[in-house]
């Protein structure tokens, strides 16, 4: 080791005798300055902080009607070679859960039920799915929903991507700027 | 000569050893403190909370199956949606069930295993999310991959090992050390000298366990981010469209219950343990239960179909390639979580004395160790190589 050959007289060497033990501060600041946003978080999770940003009620779907709302405010995020993803939640109205056997989210509108786009897990009270979103969507495609019936039958509706998700729609806009 | 330049290397040990935790020695502390809270924590809970605990109503009461416990909540609650129903490691604990509730909210319940009575909801602040959350990842959120607050506490893996190698070679003779009497009456600084050296000898296993496992949070993290994967776990495909039967009136195409998704895994996988059981997640997803296997480090799994009873998926202890039952049992050897409350309870006590590890070697450093490297500092000024060169003492007061 060398701090006994080396000369505390570089300014650097000074600077860091002096301040080494304020690491520590710095270290002990970061989860504190984190809580607020682990606390803000495990409510979200839990659901209390509502279905998630920018709601969009009431969106009728055959005889169902839905709510959707990105689970936050944010850009796509990237998940490696996978691609961007967009976490979406959705309610079902509490009167109308029946009969619905899946339900879909996809850009732009699907051609049939098996390319309905990515499903909603969990309970129709509190659905969730994890959206790919392609860097070359059009800042002006819609957003649609489709619901399966467990009769076989097949009920759509659509919302502008800009409605449900007005970060995502600035993000295509940058990543159109630079393709 | 020869004895001289072993005597100024142990000292250069002796040196990498006293720096090693420093400056960062509160880090250090408060990631060991939360780690010994951690390993504990269902157990704090289950202190603080009635709520968690599986009391008996009867000394004959018998545990109700996974069905029976559903049907108990449902008929307790009938708006209310079961995700999943889990025994947590020990019949002490009441069984918990993920729930989502008309309001949106998805709260854990904590429901009686004799009677399926709800007994309480986990309170908003998860004592045992929120320490697992501080020591391992310092509460940085996960937003592209791993969190570098992962990285931050994991990387301290590796200067443990170094303290903990360095600390053997500057111990001279450590094997002798386990049944050394504490000198007390010759000042602090022998005192925690001692304490420190004998946490250290009794906690050589422990120090070497925590920092290896460590050290593997950190290279999971790599290879994580760099989407390396090691797994040989399959990916379970959704159900097929056509095994999910329509039905002409829309409503639900029925499904079996929990007790025949368990008895029809059970008996197609002999040995199976069911501790926890997660309901379909949509019309195209499986029954998912497992528990641990024979070897209590890891778990094995099963996804049953609900439609036509098949066993679509398993993942079993004898599915594990070799590096993965080195790699899946790092994870519980840092935790303490495989054996029961007795090793939990011995995980914690050695996490606590290595908590008292970090304390003791501060208390060392700033007696010895500043006054020895500020004495060092000042010698070199006057002379700096000569002394060196010579194989002189680089300090004073080492030992």
């Amino acid at each position: 080791m060398s701090q006994a050959q080396a000369l505390p007289t570089s300014p650097l060497k000074q600077f860091w005798l002096k301040w080494r033990f304020h690491l520590n501060i710095l270290l002990i600041l970061i989860p504190l300055g984190f809580m607020p946003k682990y606390f803000a978080d495990a409510k979200l999770f839990r659901g209390e902080g509502g279905l998630g940003a920018n709601v969009v009620s009431d969106i009728k779907v055959g005889q169902w009607s839905l709510d959707l709302a990105e689970l936050r405010d944010e850009a796509p995020r990237a998940d490696g070679p996978a691609g961007h993803f967009k976490l979406f939640n959705a309610a079902l109205c509490k009167t109308c859960t029946e009969g619905a056997k899946a339900i879909y989210l996809r850009i732009g509108k699907p051609r049939s039920l098996r390319a309905a786009g990515t499903i909603f897990f969990g309970a129709p009270y509190r659905m969730i799915t994890s959206l790919p979103i392609p860097p070359r969507t059009k800042p002006d495609a819609d957003l649609w929903i489709t619901i399966e019936g467990w009769d076989g039958s097949m009920h759509q509706a659509s919302i502008p991507l800009a409605q449900a998700s007005p970060s995502t729609v600035a993000w295509l806009k940058k990543q159109g700027g630079t393709k | 000569m020869a004895q001289q330049t072993k005597k100024s290397k142990s000292r250069l040990w002796f040196l990498v050893h006293s720096w090693l935790a420093l400056p960062i020695w509160f880090f250090v502390l408060i990631v060991c403190f939360t780690g010994m809270l951690a390993v504990v924590s269902q157990e704090i809970i289950w202190l603080a909370n009635p709520d968690v605990r599986a009391t008996k109503p009867s000394d004959d009461a018998e545990r109700l199956s996974f069905q029976q416990v559903l049907d108990a909540l449902r008929k307790a609650e009938p708006d209310m949606a079961v995700r999943s129903l889990s025994q947590p490691d020990g019949s002490h604990f009441a069984l918990t069930a993920g729930v989502t509730l008309a309001d949106g909210t998805a709260p854990t319940l904590y429901v009686n295993p004799y009677t399926g009575a709800i007994q309480g909801k986990s309170p908003d602040f998860n004592f045992e999310a929120f320490t697992r959350a501080l020591h391992g990842w310092w509460l940085v959120p996960f937003t592209n991959g791993y969190s570098w607050g992962w990285y931050l506490v994991s990387i301290l893996g590796l200067p443990m090992l170094a303290s903990l190698v360095t600390g053997l070679v500057v111990y001279k003779k450590f094997w002798r050390g386990f049944f050394k009497p504490l000198r007390l009456g010759h000042g602090p600084r022998i005192f925690w000298g001692d304490v420190h050296r004998l946490a250290g000898v009794w906690s050589i296993w422990f120090i070497a366990v925590i920092s290896i496992t460590g050290t593997w949070f950190l290279i999971q993290a790599i290879l994580g981010d760099n989407h390396i994967t090691i797994s040989s776990e399959p990916v379970v495909p959704v159900i097929a469209r056509q095994e999910v039967p329509l039905s002409q009136d829309g409503s639900p195409a029925p499904r079996i219950d929990l007790d025949e998704a368990a008895r029809i895994a059970t008996t197609s996988i002999p040995g199976l343990d069911i501790s926890f059981i997660q309901l379909p997640l949509t019309a195209y997803s499986h029954i998912e239960m497992g528990g641990r296997g024979w070897y209590p480090l890891m778990f094995q799994t099963a996804s049953v179909n609900p439609y036509t009873r098949k066993v679509d998926s398993q993942f079993l202890l004898g599915d594990r390639s070799t590096l993965e039952f080195v790699t899946e049992s790092m994870r519980p050897l840092h935790t303490g979580d495989f054996g029961g409350l007795a090793i939990k309870l011995i995980w914690a006590f050695f996490g606590l004395i290595l908590t008292l590890m970090v304390f003791s070697g501060l208390l060392i450093w700033t007696k010895r160790t500043a006054q020895a490297t500020a004495a060092a500092l000042k010698r070199s000024e006057r002379q700096p190589r000569q002394r060196l060169a010579r194989g002189e003492p680089i300090t004073e007061v080492q030992s």
